[in-house]
């Protein structure tokens, strides 16, 4: 496996999505990835298991503006 | 006096509500806005390059027939012969829409978007289609495919994105009236660079049907106009369920105009103790402030309120629209990657590698986030106010990722924070001006407000804006 982030991407990304590096901004994106890795890694035990499915829109309505 | 009530003013300086009303009343002719809306354009877009195509003789003609209609006694509806024009995403059947593409540069849809068939229904006349960002992709707008949009108030500055041609074009008194579209910020970033008002939606409010998809969860359908006023007469006249999009909301339409009575006593108005000032510009800061105050003056209260779970909104925030739109965008991206710009080929590309997982965990966190919020902001505070953007509007050629600016990539995330996060939490929410920076480029501030509670958000921006004039400030072309 590749040790750069940079290198683990273009692998990942040839090899599920057929996708080849389209140019430099693509490998300083690919950089950054790293940075997103670490941001998921302080969230970590954030998300709870939930027995009951748990919806967007269902939570748009109970926190909707009511009518005076 | 200011140059909208001076009686000289030209009819492109009216706003949207006093066109439609002059049309209302027999004072002028949809013929009459319509020429002079093509004539702005003429004397002036070279410098901005906010359009992609006009449609001139169409647009007259549709006037023409809006002014017999008038004058037979009828009024199709309250946008009767106002001229818009809009970012060319919005399908139009046989007509070409590009996405500010080149993929899509002959791109001819079969049928027509909801947010148009409902303008053109309420009486509008569309005379052409917008610049934008490359598929709605980018804060700034810079356009590989078209030329970059520029800003009205300096053109060697950013107009904003992706619905850059709306902003400079209404900034700049071409139009009355544009649609955007926003899933990080794309109605309000232009709309606060460019020193117009211009309201994100709840999602779901708008259909968006026939609108380009960019991302599924996060994509909104909302106006920029000149002011509040105009912005309620267009989101009541786009709002609303369509049975051709069933994921947009069966919730009622109130009359947003009819409310803005400049009343927002006893109003409770969180200001954010973390994340949305955080390296925020003095000067950014200083106009948020006195805006504040503005609205405390009119009676409303003022509280410091903390936001919670900012770190998870702003890491969640940033994904899913990359993800979505790196997907839908993968076959192209095999098979015409010559046919993207550098940025958003780049930026697609590292996209596929966010994993799965992520993706699910960004989608199954927003909505007992969103319940937090409910909770712990909304019983506390009616409504939150941060800077649109944190930053001064910043130049094009600073943020040109094709040209290997220094920084670009970064400076892209930092115009869009304080959007982007708005768009997971799903709220609607109005960027309004307050403001320029020492160089001389607008500001602007966002009213955030409950699921569905455009209303309040757009009656405080209407207040605010009946107590000061940034809104009607218009630019003089500089740098072009």
């Amino acid at each position: 496996m590749a040790n750069k982030i940079e290198d683990l991407v273009e692998e990942q990304v040839v090899r599920w999505h057929g996708v080849e590096p389209p140019n430099a901004a693509g490998h300083d994106y690919a950089k950054g990835m790293a940075g997103l890795i670490a941001s998921f890694e302080k969230l970590r035990g954030e998300l709870q298991f939930e027995d009951e499915p748990s919806s967007f829109e269902a939570a748009l309505q109970e926190t909707k503006e009511r009518a005076p | 006096m200011n140059a909208v009530d001076a009686p000289a003013a030209p009819l492109t300086h009216l706003t949207l509500v006093e066109a439609a009303d002059g049309v209302s009343s027999g004072a002028f002719s949809a013929v009459e806005l319509t020429d002079a809306a093509f004539k702005a354009f003429k004397a002036s877009d070279r410098a901005l390059n906010s359009v992609i195509a006009l449609e001139e003789a169409e647009a007259l003609e549709i006037a023409a027939a809006l002014d017999k209609e008038r004058n037979d006694g009828r009024l199709r509806g309250p946008l009767h012969g106002v001229p818009l024009a809009h970012k060319d995403m919005y399908y139009r059947a046989g007509k070409i829409t590009t996405c500010g593409s080149e993929v899509r540069r002959d791109f001819r849809p079969t049928y027509t978007s909801t947010a148009i068939a409902r303008l053109e229904a309420a009486g509008s006349v569309t005379l052409g289609t917008l610049n934008m960002a490359e598929f709605a992709q980018n804060p700034t707008g810079h356009n590989a495919h078209f030329g970059h949009c520029r800003n009205p108030w300096h053109t060697d500055y950013c107009p904003g994105g992706s619905s850059s041609g709306s902003g400079a074009a209404v900034a700049a008194r071409f139009i009355y009236g544009a649609l955007g579209s926003d899933t990080g910020g794309s109605i309000r970033m232009p709309a606060s660079m460019c020193g117009v008002t211009g309201i994100k939606p709840t999602q779901t409010r708008v259909s968006r049907y026939g609108a380009m998809p960019l991302s599924f969860m996060a994509d909104n359908v909302g106006p920029l106009a000149r002011t509040a006023r105009d912005c309620a007469r267009l989101l009541k006249a786009i709002a609303g369920h369509d049975p051709a999009d069933p994921t947009s909301a069966k919730e009622p339409v109130p009359d947003y105009e009819a409310a803005l009575d400049g009343d927002i006593r006893g109003m409770r108005i969180g200001i954010p103790t973390n994340f949305f000032f955080d390296g925020a510009d003095t000067d950014v800061v200083r106009a948020v402030d006195a805006a504040a105050e503005v609205l405390s003056s009119r009676g409303a209260n003022v509280v410091r309120i903390a936001i919670p779970h900012m770190d998870a909104v702003s890491t969640y925030g940033a994904i899913i629209s990359r993800v979505e739109g790196s997907t839908i965008h993968a076959q192209w991206m095999r098979t015409r990657p010559q046919d993207y710009s550098i940025a958003l080929g780049a930026r697609f590309y590292a996209g596929l590698s966010i994993p799965a997982a992520y993706y699910v965990e960004a989608l199954s966190r927003r909505g007992p986030i969103l319940r937090a919020l409910g909770r712990e902001v909304f019983d506390k505070a009616d409504v939150f106010v941060t800077p649109t953007i944190r930053i001064k509007t910043p130049t094009l050629a600073a943020t040109d990722i094709d040209a290997g600016a220094p920084g670009a990539i970064d400076a892209f995330n930092m115009l869009a924070a304080n959007t982007r996060a708005i768009n997971y939490m799903g709220l609607p929410a109005v960027s309004v001006p307050c403001g320029f920076d020492g160089d001389g480029l607008p500001i602007g501030f966002q009213v955030v407000g409950r699921p569905f509670a455009e209303g309040r958000i757009l009656k405080i921006a209407d207040a605010y804006q009946r107590d000061t004039d940034w809104h009607r400030r218009r630019p003089t072309l500089r740098g072009a």
